[in-house]
């Protein structure tokens, strides 16, 4: 369904920077697959890749045997609304438009039938438990209501591939486990193939394997046997020597005096001469 | 730097006309004005594109106050920031306006059709009032910006321009309303005719203003909302997020569309009254002069002289003429009211080319119906008593052909031969030495120098030439079309910017939605069609109102003038039309190109 062909992903800026360094994936149909790794190793960077929305420095993405970047823009536009569904790391919700609006926006792009709209969108946002905001805007809502108006629209027209970036990071333990499940199904009784990125263990079990990214490179897998409590402990386990949050956080402040490093030489040098 | 061009212009020596007598000093008067309303709407225009700016920062702002800058020194930032701008913008104004000023001057030069070009001058005085009433301005602003900022809290501020809005709402009451007033301006526009307009204008001009108002903010919202309830129309291709983004938008442009509007109106009105009006005294005078002609009066003993003279510069110009003698005597109708100007038949029949074939007692009637500005003349009389006692039957009454009408204001009778001359001869008795000129506008050097010569009116005679009186027309009446032009001009260009600044200060907010919505996969044809649409409405919703506004007033003033307006006001309003229209082009792809850049 999905082969990822020795991609790599290059940020051009001041200091040019390896995002993702010559990365192969397969995941064949129907598979859930979850991608873990710390905060910067390049998950969100892969699946930007994956979805079309950016280009691979170099290598190959191909969704259903097409080879996307033989397509053009208008292609890939048409490809990415059709087929592909995503769920965005800061949901991308229109402002001006309502949580209904919100989620058939990608039928009425394909001049789906309103009546037909409306079927669809009722049954998605029951499942999902949003069926009582649908008239609201995007602004009155919940950070996790905004998530799950996310995912209604990533999958209402049942799309081949589904592209999920922390469906769950805004969500608390009883809402993540509803989208997890809602996902999950959508993945057993649609045949929808998933690729989800997350930093819960928790979340991660609900896949079918778990793909561990570091610094833009395959790191290590894992696949599912036997039941999903035991998947987890298994993950657990595996998540401290990619860097917890603690770790997170000290990589972040350190990070940050780096980037920081002038301006904290001019203060430090002002207080000096001060004193 | 629009502003020390015109004041540059205003200031130029050779454009005082102060000296000139009451129509140089209104002409002066007019300058003036015109300099204050550009500095008022300058002071206006960069009041708003401040606040717009300052809006579009206001996130900024938040960051750093949270981070514990004081609000003192956030205003004092504001303010030295605006003082620096304003300062570097007016220098550059005045350097970018002595560059130009040598092309503005002959732009001036030819518009005008003025005889010596303007000279280039170096404008100390202009520059120095320039800098002076900006930097007023400027600090002016500077305080007033630093005020606005002091509304709002924190939590505002760093919402910044993002700050939700809830969905605008219209009563329909309010939209009906609109629709009626307009309606009413309208139709009261049309209905009125003559002097009444001048009455009505006031009261017409407030309809229209409110119902434009209206219009804007509820009216259009009205209908947008009623177009989102059509969900088939609503929910198909981009319609959707068009539609529910125009709403958003109508309601902020609101206000804004209805200055647009207004102003483009009064810029059209204004240039299109001028233009008509240049054009119908234009059109009058060349109809009511003769290409050449010269009127001896009664007791003129240098009749001969003068005509020889007329004819040796013209045969010496190489101007091919035709010479006519017209002998007139003025009378008295029975009721003594109407002051007819009797022409003999011959001299009539030399004149025109055509037959009089008139009885011994009948004589032809020539009415003129230039000047009676919408005011009616009493019926013409069907007979006429000579002096003698005879009564003359008035055969023919009709409108005074155009060779007629260039010899004499007053109605005319053409009498046959032996009654001329058997009326009594009297001190107001002329004669016309007309000169027809085919190629008439080639006279305007000779002209000069017999009017030098012979003075336009002589204690015995006066003297008249086409060329020389449109010339004369266009020099004076040049000034004032220039400063109408220009105010004009500047509306229309303010209005551009208008739309344009609104347009950058929604910039950013647009980049968030359209990056999320290609994400989604929209194509870059829907995206140009989407974007299209919107500024699209944004810039020709408010100059089509205008449009429908200018026309419909300037019909009126066609009314009033009793002139035709439509070549005139057709050629404004098209030109207008078509500067919104490259105007718009032009945006339109910077704006698309600018927006898929960061897509
Ligand atoms: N547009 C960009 N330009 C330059 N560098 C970028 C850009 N986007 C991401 N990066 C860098 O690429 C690296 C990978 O970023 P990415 O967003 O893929 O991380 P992530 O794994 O999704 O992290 P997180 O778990 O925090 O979401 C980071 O180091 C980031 O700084
Ligand atoms: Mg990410």
């Amino acid at each position: 369904m999905l082969e990822v062909r020795n991609v790599s992903k290059v940020y051009e800026g001041k200091i040019a920077y390896q995002a993702l360094s010559n990365l192969s994936l397969t995941v064949p149909k129907e598979q859930f697959v979850g991608i873990m790794g710390p905060s910067g190793s390049g998950k969100t960077t892969l699946l930007n890749v994956v979805s079309t929305i950016d280009k691979p420095t170099s290598g190959q993405v191909i969704i259903d045997g097409k080879e996307t970047n033989r397509m053009n823009k208008r292609q890939l536009a048409l490809f990415r609304r059709r087929e592909l569904g995503f769920v965005f790391q800061d949901f991308n919700l229109l402002q001006t438009l309502t949580v209904k609006e919100n989620i058939i926006f990608p039928l009425t792009l394909d001049n789906v039938s309103v009546k037909e709209q409306d079927a669809r969108v009722h049954r998605i946002a029951e499942k999902l438990g949003i069926a009582h905001i649908l008239n609201k805007r995007t602004y009155e809502i919940s950070g996790g209501q905004s998530q799950r108006t996310a995912i209604a629209r990533a999958i209402i027209h049942d799309p081949k591939l589904i592209l999920a970036d922390e469906p769950t990071g805004n969500l608390d333990s009883k809402a993540a486990k509803d989208v997890l499940e809602t996902l999950q199904m959508l993945n057993r009784e649609e045949g929808a193939t998933m690729m989800m990125v997350t930093h819960d263990p928790q979340a991660a079990s609900y896949c079918d394997r778990v793909i561990f990214i570091k610094d833009g490179a395959l790191y290590r897998e894992l696949r599912k046997s036997g039941s999903r409590q035991m998947f987890s402990r298994k993950l657990w386990a595996y998540c401290p020597p990619l860097g917890g949050r603690k770790m997170n956080f000290r990589q972040f402040a350190v990070k940050n005096v780096f980037r920081n490093m002038r301006l904290y030489a001019a203060y430090f040098s002002a207080a000096h001469s001060r004193s | 730097m629009i502003f020390f061009v015109y004041s540059m212009l205003a200031f130029h020596p050779q454009l005082d006309f102060s000296g000139q007598g009451n129509w140089g000093k209104g002409a002066q008067t007019s300058m003036d004005v015109s300099q204050y309303i550009i500095y008022i709407f300058t002071f206006f225009f960069i009041l708003y594109s401040m606040s717009a700016f300052l809006k579009s920062r206001k996130k900024e702002f938040g960051i750093v106050m949270m981070l514990g800058m004081s609000v003192l020194q956030l205003r004092r930032l504001v303010f030295l920031e605006n003082v620096v701008i304003g300062l570097a913008s007016t220098i550059a104004g005045i350097g970018t306006g002595l560059l130009l000023s040598k092309g503005m001057l002959m732009l001036g030069t030819s518009v005008l059709a003025l005889e010596q070009p303007l000279a280039f001058y170096w404008p100390v005085r202009a520059a120095w009032f320039t800098f002076a009433a900006f930097a007023l301005l400027f600090v002016f602003i500077s305080l007033f910006t630093a005020v606005i900022l002091r509304s709002g809290t924190l939590i505002d501020l760093l919402k910044g321009s993002a700050k939700p809005k809830p969905e605008p709402k219209a009563s329909a009451g309010l939209a009906i309303l609109a629709a009626a007033l307009l309606a009413a301006g309208y139709i009261a526009a049309f209905v009125v005719k003559g002097v009444v307009v001048i009455m009505a204008l006031l009261p017409v001009a407030l309809v229209v203003s409110v119902g434009t108002y209206f219009l804007f903010t509820q009216l259009s919202v009205y209908i947008i909302h009623k177009l989102k309830n059509r969900q088939s129309l609503y929910r198909s291709k981009t319609n959707m997020i068009t539609l529910s983004d125009l709403a958003y938008r109508m309601k902020d442009n609101a206000r804004m569309f209805f200055l647009v509007a207004i102003i483009s109106t009064v810029a059209f009105c204004a240039i299109g009254t001028l233009v008509g009006l240049k054009s119908f005294l234009s059109g009058f005078v060349s109809a009511s002069t003769a290409a050449m002609k010269y009127e001896s009066y009664a007791g003129n003993k240098e009749q001969e002289r003068h005509t020889a003279l007329i004819e040796r510069e013209l045969t010496e110009a190489g101007i091919a003429y035709k010479p006519y003698v017209i002998r007139k005597k003025y009378a008295l109708d029975e009721e003594k009211v109407r002051r007819f100007a009797l022409i003999p038949a011959t001299d009539y029949e030399r004149l025109t080319g055509e037959r009089a074939t008139l009885g011994e007692r009948e004589a032809l009637l020539f009415y003129s119906e230039n000047v009676n500005f919408g005011e009616e003349t009493g019926p013409m009389p069907d007979s006429f008593p000579m002096r003698d006692g005879t009564v003359l039957d008035i055969r023919e009454n009709a409108a005074m052909p155009a060779s007629l009408a260039q010899i004499t204001y007053a109605d005319v009778l053409v009498v046959p031969d032996a009654a001329y001359e058997a009326q009594p001869a009297s001190d107001d008795d002329s004669i016309s030495y007309v000169y027809d000129v085919e190629d008439w506008p080639s006279t305007l050097a000779v002209a000069k120098r017999l009017m030098e010569q012979l003075q336009r009116n002589g204690e015995h005679h006066s003297f008249m030439a086409r060329a020389y009186e449109l010339n004369q027309l266009h020099q004076s009446f040049g000034q004032i079309l220039l400063t109408g032009l220009f105010i004009g001009a500047v509306f229309f260009v303010a209005a551009g910017s208008f739309l344009y600044l609104r347009l950058y200060a929604d910039l950013e907010h647009d980049r968030v939605q359209y990056r999320a919505i290609t994400k989604l996969g929209l194509t870059e044809g829907e995206l140009s069609k989407i974007v299209s649409t919107q500024i699209g409405l944004l810039f020709f919703v408010p100059i089509v109102v205008a449009l429908i506004h200018g026309a419909v007033a300037l019909n009126t003033l066609q009314n009033t003038f009793n002139a035709n307006l439509v070549k005139e006001s057709a050629l404004v309003l098209g030109s207008f039309a078509a500067i919104q229209i490259v105007y718009f082009l032009i945006i339109r792809a910077g704006y698309v190109r600018k927006l898929k850049n960061v897509l």
